[in-house]
């Protein structure tokens, strides 16, 4: 699973609002959690798929897309092949539909992750009129995911050079030793990048009340409207599916 | 205007590096450029966070008095209203951004300050273009460097437009260019009437900005300088005072330090390194002596970091690090090297100092303790690591890194944000250490470091080496001419992400669809010849089913196995002959693109690559991309997809038995990949091996002639065969490990039948599956074997061809001439240089070099052998980009100029005459291509070349190539005047162009000279004094600087040099003219 930060968006063919994608993200976990039919999932992964490559990430779009695919088809013969050992075949059925209901949920937020700047976001949530002390969170959480990658990154280069190994047989052996090793230093290194970032977000009248404005253009245009009654209707369709069994 | 009343402050809890201040009076006007200087922990960052509100707002503690802008009070003021007033820059540019991509971070400020959509728009393109931010935008703020982080940040301040501007050490990750850039933004703020607040250890930079330097001690406002001041006090006293040095000029070389060490300790060679397919360092050779400290510099994201990964084996790298003599694989360097990094928290991972350093320590106790004490650290040994200062966290590093017995340390940008004492501290504790390591590294951007305590400089550009010297006096200048020069293009570039194969397919252009259109042929193909399989197994099936088979229900079968094959053959042929066509297609694109690129780099540049290796470039290697395209990508990914559709119906005929294939399939790829990375991991040895082979073989050919004549076979002969044997060992280790790898993907897809046969058998036997999908399922298998094994053929073959095209790319990338497209514009024809400054690999060869060559005059330059004097014409012409300096044309510098431009105003006559194999015409016609056949005669008998060209066989008509050696030089010397007299351009350069001259040439010559050079700007190189003591100007070089100038009288009289030189002159006429006479 990739949760690369999206920092240029051009590519693009389709720019959806993020609220649109938060709404898919949402109605995506309504679809985890109701949906029962394979064919229904079918159809909302492929739709979901799609969206991703129109939103600029072909190359993620396609190789889901496929996955599922693949995976929808293997469970299909399994099932109704009725062959073999019923306990693979069951093991196996019941790892690809937990797979597979979890699709849409992982597919939506990675779309979001990687479609959206940061900026957009905060401008959406500024649009949906979060308070600040819901939205700085957010912001600061996004930023500190590249921020903990690169201080391991760093650790793990220190831990090379005074011969603490990261390999498996090394972490069994004294697992509490290698937690420490690794946490003390990302502790201290987080803890001092934290306060000299909140510091210099301060200074910057980060906290300025309700008056913040965005630079960014979030706007809900037709193709947000089209892309948002979509799937609030695919997923009401499952919901009523639902009732209806 | 700022005001600063009677102000206590004192930190509660841990904050801040000090203790607080005390009594603190400071009235700034509005429009001042103030700097707070002292020694660190003196209490000037706390000043600057008192005018921010920081102070008392966010670091708390005990607070009295008032700070007023104006009639704003700050410290009773929210921070957010604040911020509106007062823009703060600080000092460390890994933690002041909140966004992760840059266009966000600029706009950040304005946005938390509620302005208007438009507002903000218009501020940021304003930012955008004032701090020459272009290269940086819409980049992900975590890929940049120390040094373009600082300028965002910088960028989003401005952005906000405030009165005051607080900025905290904003130097201290910067590199010169970035520093430079800073101060012309400071220049810029100032003038634009912005207040001002600078705390600050570097104040070089700040010299011609600031107007009051407010000194800081112990918590009190201690003294004030104006700029005046400060410059005068001398080195000792600010060293007193604990200031760093206030101009790069006045750095000295350290005399103690001795560069007679040359035994080599580490040796680098065809050092590669990538990262997400951009090739980040590109070095061909480095030697570091023994006991050396190296400074590494050059420009922020040159690749000083990645190196110095790459040599510790930290990141994967192709090429080969030897240590005293012992090549290292990667493992092996990491237990030699350590790194004392920058962040250096990352690395201190024990409760005490004495257990950190302890952590993998060879030696015990008493020593360790021994080693923290030379270091200053015993009295710590029992403190967590975490609660000291960062010196002391540096030294704990340094400390652990030594006992730790490491041969090689080095150092990232160690004294960023380090006041003078703490520099020199560091500079020291590096020199006494200097004999307990064998090399020390230092990455860093801080010149005063640099002269105080290194011996040798590393000077990295774009990742490649530009230069490696010994600092010595003549070192240290070339240091301060780095730091010096000015510069304020905006390197950065956004690094090309794509993949070698996506480069060269972005060459492929229109053949691009033509190369799928080939994948969609191949593909039918392969799946045709998947038919027979099926068709065969579908006789079978009934024989086993036992219904009889008769020549008529079974003729559809054969008829369709017989169009399958016909099918396959047709399509896949189609498909090869699209794809060729695709490649070569391609190649014709590369060629022309090198060709292009190949116009606009140093003419020197290329001449040092040496014909052999460009034209290996041009076809060995552009040919290994033949392969790719034509191959590999349709056809490789033809026998891929076959295979996963015969996956997929293979799982409609039998799920257990596809998952087990599955299975089989995913080890055999996995182990193949292993195996891939390792033959990857030996293949840049290999390669290097190759072209030292190579080299050596060149050089055995080519000094053949002196190796005998000085019987010296014995030399030439060990070089020779050390080069082959390397060669040798390097392909057998490639071998070794890749051999393996081979026969294991052989054996497992060429047999994926042997998995389904056993399994598919155990389940026909328990009644899992019938015998007819068996036999199906074992036929797909049968057909599927053969395209994998193809496919894995080709993936074998990839290392190879990637390497080839890594090394394609790494040529076209070469940097290319400084050219624009201007047209001349000069007011005349004169030739200035102006302070020139050019190296040559690891030497400087012009030393500042400034004279003028006037229009109607002709300016001699003389000087011994290698003093320069061709390199200067050279420069002229544009062979070379000057490295300081500028040369111009009538005012206007040779560098806007197009090539062509340029080529039009000079002409250059060589002491090499180069002659085509074309007619004489023709040769002469090169002056300017579209003279008449009697200009080119007119202009022969002008240069006195007729006579001797008419005796020839078919006079102007002979073919220089059979007439070449009938030719004598002085004739052919004659031609190329021929050529200037056609081309007529305003400038002449002759370069020794006299060199043949005997008696009988020699009053032709002249003749033809005074015709070429009436009114023009001549410049002439030479040897013989006698030749030009007429000359309006005379320019004596001695070792690439300018020893003396003026008419030969005046020289005679008082310049050394140049009477040297004239009685050499002398003495080789006389010796001449004996001989003649003896005979």
């Amino acid at each position: 699973m990739d949760f690369d930060i999206c920092v240029d968006d051009s590519g693009a063919i389709l720019k959806l609002d993020p609220r649109t994608k938060l709404v898919m993200f949402l109605t995506s976990s309504v679809a985890s959690l109701t949906c029962y039919s394979m064919e229904n999932l079918l159809i909302y992964g492929i739709v979901l798929c799609v969206i991703t490559i129109l939103c600029g990430k072909k190359w993620l779009g396609v190789k889901s897309l496929l996955i599922f695919l693949f995976l929808i088809f293997f469970r299909y013969e399994i099932v109704t092949s009725g062959k073999g050992s019923a306990a693979i075949g069951g093991l196996l059925t019941s790892l690809i539909t937990i797979f597979l209901f979890f699709f849409p949920v992982f597919m939506s937020l990675m779309l979001i992750t990687q479609t959206t700047r940061i900026n957009q976001f905060l401008a959406a949530f500024d649009a949906m009129h979060m308070p600040n002390i819901v939205v700085i969170p957010i912001a600061v959480m996004f930023r500190f995911i590249p921020t903990v990658a690169q201080e391991w990154d760093g650790i793990r280069k220190a831990m090379a050079f005074r011969g603490i190994s990261l390999e498996p047989w090394a972490i069994i052996r004294s697992p509490l030793k290698t937690i420490e090793y690794i946490l003390i230093p990302l502790l201290f290194s987080s803890i001092s990048i934290m306060e000299e970032l909140a510091a210099a977000a301060l200074a910057r009248g980060l906290d300025s009340g309700n008056n913040r404005t965005s630079y960014e253009t979030v706007k809900f245009r037709a193709v947000d409207y089209l892309v948002t009654f979509m799937f609030i209707g695919l997923a009401a369709f499952f919901i009523i599916g639902r009732k209806g069994l | 205007m700022i005001e600063i009343k009677n102000v206590n402050f004192k930190y509660g809890g841990e904050e801040g590096p000090g203790d607080g201040v005390e009594d603190i009076n400071l009235t700034i006007k509005t429009g001042e450029v103030v700097v707070l200087c002292g020694e660190s922990g003196c209490g000037k960052t706390t000043i600057s966070r008192m005018i921010n509100g920081l102070i008392p707002h966010f670091y708390e503690g005990e607070f009295e008095g008032e700070v007023l802008i104006d009639d704003y009070n700050v410290s009773k003021h929210e921070l957010c209203e604040t911020a509106a007033l007062v823009g703060s820059v600080f000092q460390n540019p890994k933690s002041q951004f909140f966004n992760v991509d840059t266009t966000g971070e600029l706009t950040f400020g304005c946005e938390n300050l509620g302005m208007s959509r438009e507002e903000i728009g218009k501020r940021f393109a304003k930012t955008v273009t004032d701090m020459k931010l272009e290269a940086l935008l819409n980049r992900n703020i975590f890929e940049l460097s120390g040094g373009e982080k600082q300028q965002i940040a910088c960028g989003s301040v401005y952005a906000t437009e405030p009165q005051v501007f607080v900025m905290d050490e904003p130097s201290s990750n910067l590199d010169r260019k970035a520093i430079r850039r800073l101060s012309d933004i400071l220049k810029k703020m100032k003038a634009l009437g912005k207040t001002i607040v600078i705390s600050e250890h570097r104040l070089y930079y700040l010299m011609d900005i600031a107007d009051r330097f407010v000194y800081v001690k112990n918590g009190r406002i201690d003294r004030e300088f104006t700029c005046e001041e400060l410059r005068n006090i001398p080195e000792e006293e600010l060293f007193a005072l604990g200031l760093r040095s206030t101009a790069i000029e006045n750095l000295k070389p350290r005399t103690e330090n001795d560069y007679s060490e040359k035994t080599p300790s580490v040796e680098v060679i065809d050092l590669t390194c990538s990262r997400q397919n951009a090739r980040i360092i590109d070095i061909d050779r480095i030697v570091l002596p023994k006991h050396s400290v190296v400074a590494v510099i050059g420009d922020n994201g040159c690749g000083k970091s990645t190196m110095a990964e790459a040599l510790c084996g930290l990141i994967p790298s192709s090429g080969s690090v030897a240590f005293n003599g012992a090549y290292l694989n990667d493992k092996q360097r990491r237990k030699k090297c350590f790194m004392v990094m920058q962040d250096v928290n990352r690395q201190l991972f024990s409760d005490s100092c004495l257990e950190e350093v302890m952590l993998n320590a060879t030696q015990d106790e008493e020593e360790a303790k021994k080693t923290l004490e030379k270091l200053g650290l015993l009295e710590y040994a029992d403190r967590h690591p975490a609660s000291l200062s960062g010196g002391q966290k540096q030294r704990t590093a340094i400390a652990a890194a030594v006992l730790a017995d490491k041969d090689i340390l080095f150092y990232d940008e160690p004294t960023s944000g380090l006041d003078r004492l703490g520099m020199e501290r560091f500079g020291n504790i590096l020199r006494d250490m200097k004999n307990d390591v064998a090399v020390s590294v230092i990455i860093t951007h801080d010149p005063e470091l640099i002269t105080h305590c290194c011996t040798h400089v590393l000077h990295l550009e774009r990742g490649r080496v530009i230069g490696f010297y010994p600092l010595d006096e003549e070192g240290v200048e070339r240091i301060k001419g780095y730091f010096l020069s000015p510069s304020d293009d905006n390197t950065s570039k956004k690094r090309d992400k794509r993949s070698s194969v996506g480069k060269i397919l972005g060459y492929a252009g229109k053949h691009k669809l033509s190369i799928f259109f080939a994948f969609l042929l191949m593909t039918i193909g392969a799946m045709a010849s998947i038919v027979p399989y099926v068709g065969i197994g579908e006789l079978i099936r009934r024989v086993i089913e036992a219904k009889s088979v008769t020549l008529d229900n079974s003729l559809t079968i054969v008829a369709g196995v017989v169009i399958a094959e016909v099918i396959y053959a047709i399509f896949y042929m189609l498909g090869l002959i699209v794809s060729h066509h695709a490649a070569y297609g391609t190649l014709e694109n590369i060629r022309k693109t090198l060709q292009e690129k190949m116009e606009k780099l140093p003419l020197g540049f290329v001449m040092n690559k040496g014909s052999g290796e460009i034209k290996k470039l041009f076809t060995d290697d552009v040919e290994s991309i033949e392969a790719l395209l034509a191959h590999m990508i349709p056809e490789g990914l033809a026998n891929l997809c076959v295979p996963v559709i015969a996956l997929v119906i293979l799982v409609a005929i039998d799920w257990k038995l596809a998952l087990l294939t599955m299975l089989m399939v995913f080890i055999g790829i996995s182990v193949s990949r292993q195996m891939y990375t390792v033959g990857m991991n030996k293949m840049g040895s290999y390669f290097a091996a190759g072209k030292r082979m190579n080299n050596a073989i060149v050089e055995y050919v080519n000094g053949m002639e002196v190796v005998r004549v000085f019987n010296r076979q014995k030399d030439s002969d060990y070089k020779y065969e050390k080069a082959v044997n390397e060669y040798r060992d390097y392909a057998l280790e490639w071998y070794r490990v890749s051999w393996p790898w081979m026969a294991l993907y052989k054996s497992v897809f060429a047999n994926i039948v042997l998995y389904s046969l056993p399994f598919g058998a155990l389940f026909v036997l328990l009644g899992q599956m019938s015998i007819s999908n068996y036999i199906l399922a074992l036929m797909i298998s049968f057909g599927t074997g053969p395209m994998l094994l193809h496919c894995m053929s080709f993936i074998g073959a990839v290392p190879q061809v990637s390497y080839k095209i890594e090394a394609l790319e790494s040529a076209m990338d070469s940097v290319p001439l400084k050219t624009m497209e201007e047209e001349f514009a000069g007011s005349d024809n004169t030739v200035e240089f102006r302070d020139v400054h050019f190296s040559y690999k690891d030497a400087e060869v012009i030393k500042g070099v400034s004279f003028t060559a006037a229009e109607g005059e002709t300016t001699a330059l003389v000087g011994m052998s290698g003093s320069g004097k061709s390199t200067l014409a050279k420069l002229l012409v544009h062979y070379y980009e000057i490295s300081g300096g500028e040369i111009t044309i009538g005012g206007q510098d040779i560098r806007s100029m197009s090539l062509d431009a340029l080529n039009e105003r000079i002409s250059f006559v060589s002491q090499s005459v180069f002659l085509f194999n074309k007619t004489i015409m023709e040769n002469i016609r090169m002056g300017r291509p579209d003279a008449s056949d009697e200009e080119v005669i007119a202009a022969a008998r002008l240069a006195e070349c007729d006579d001797f060209i008419m005796e020839l066989r078919d006079g102007y008509q002979t073919m220089a190539g059979s007439a070449g050696g009938a030719l004598s030089g002085g004739q052919r010397q004659r031609i190329s005047f021929a050529r200037a007299i056609l081309k007529d351009a305003p400038i002449i350069v002759f370069d020794e162009a006299t060199a043949y001259v005997d008696a009988e040439n020699e009053k032709k010559m002249k003749r033809a000279i005074s015709e070429i050079t009436r009114d023009k700007t001549v410049i002439v190189i030479a040897h013989k004094l006698k030749s030009i003591e007429n000359a309006d100007r005379i320019v004596v070089i001695d070792n690439g600087r300018i020893v003396g100038c003026g008419k030969n009288d005046e020289l005679l009289g008082n310049c050394e040099e140049y009477r040297r030189l004239w009685n050499l002159n002398e003495a080789t006429q006389d010796w001449q003219l004996k001989k003649e006479a003896q005979i």
